[in-house]
């Protein structure tokens, strides 16, 4: 009995929790890309010379070497780009869309999965107004999203705003650098 | 026979149907998420698992970054390509193969009071701890040898649902029908 009890904790200790999807990718992609009703996927394989100097940059590169972003048009003029970033941790993995207006600019980041574990500490991140301080970010300026919400948070959702900062970061170095190459 | 399960007390055999009711759900939500993520095929599970265009992107980035455009729906975008890459591997690998253990154990345990040969037993707790070996080599060997290993998740994902279905046939019938 014992052994049984012991073994179902250290199961239930071990396993990742199961993804949950907290926006659904259509919505974040008609959030982030208003008024597009044309899409294309620009897919950039990157040369080792670039996945050097994206990790050089940031400390990431795409595990397969290929960075996808997601093109909004209307009437055959780009509105908008977005990425789809995954950012894993010994939690699971998190995933956000990062949107980016004609200029390059952020134009909104939303939280589309999280696993079931970390959902309330990142719901508390978002409800802290996490989000609202990567809207009209340059791609080349540091996110610092977490260092504000931090003051009002526990310390959870303060690691998942480290985490979603590191993921606006990457994916805003990756459209710096290659986005119109 | 280490315990005897047929004339254990009645606590003990609520307790262990229980167990196998409730493994036996979580085997079937599994087997509908390997469904929805995997497959069942060698060639799903070679997509899923295998190097084609990771290990190939891996081992030989293009010289100079190439861009390629196409157009795609909404519902395209949606649309996740579940791709298990080496660092999920590692997770997934990390995380499972203990929880695996303690199911093939706790399966184990109750084989152990069962009313079976000792060759009997031997040969289902080794299928029983064979199935988790056998799914993640094959998924790794999938990744780094060859997409033809798929076969082998293939089979380390049936022998689990054979050793549990076994395990959870012989038990209920010897707890609650065969009382020799």
């Amino acid at each position: 009995m014992k052994t049984l009890v012991l073994g179902a904790a250290l199961a239930s200790l071990l396993h990742i929790t199961p993804t949950v999807i907290l926006v659904k990718r259509q919505d974040a992609v008609a959030h982030l890309l208003p008024g597009a009703d044309q899409f294309a996927a620009r897919e950039l394989h990157l040369s080792s010379a670039d996945s050097k100097k994206l990790h050089d940059a940031v400390g990431w590169e795409p595990p397969d070497g290929v960075v996808t972003f997601y093109v909004g048009k209307h009437a055959d003029q780009v509105t908008g780009a977005l990425i789809f970033m995954r950012v894993d941790c010994q939690h699971g993995p998190l995933e956000l869309a990062i949107g980016f207006d004609q200029r390059g600019t952020i134009r909104g980041v939303e939280v589309t999965k999280a696993t079931v574990e970390m959902k309330p500490w990142v719901q508390e991140a978002l409800r802290a107004g996490l989000t609202d301080s990567y809207r009209g970010l340059a791609n080349d300026q540091a996110p610092v999203g977490a260092a504000k919400v931090k003051p009002q948070i526990g310390a959870m959702p303060g690691y998942m705003a480290e985490l979603i900062d590191k993921g606006v970061m990457h994916g805003a170095a990756a459209y710096r650098l290659f986005y119109k190459s | 026979m280490l315990y005897d399960l047929r004339h254990s007390d009645l606590r003990v055999r609520w307790l262990v149907t229980l167990l196998l009711a409730t493994l036996g759900t979580s085997y079937l939500f599994g087997a509908w998420m390997v469904g929805l993520y995997a497959g069942f095929s060698t060639t799903k599970v070679a997509e899923t698992y295998g190097a084609a265009g990771e290990q190939m992107m891996m081992q030989m980035p293009p010289d100079t970054t190439m861009v390629t455009e196409r157009p795609v729906s909404m519902a395209e975008m949606g649309e996740e390509q579940h791709h298990v890459d080496m660092n999920l591997l590692v997770q997934d690998t990390h995380v499972h193969m203990p929880m695996y253990a303690v199911i093939a154990a706790v399966l184990s345990i109750i084989v152990l009071g069962l009313a079976v040969s000792r060759g009997v037993g031997l040969a289902i707790i080794t299928l029983l701890f064979a199935a988790p070996w056998l799914d993640f080599a094959g998924m790794w060997l999938t990744k780094l040898v060859s997409p033809s290993f798929a076969i082998v998740t293939v089979a380390g994902g049936w022998a689990m649902a054979l050793g549990y279905t076994i395990v959870a046939a012989l038990a209920i019938y010897q707890m609650w029908w065969r009382k020799p």
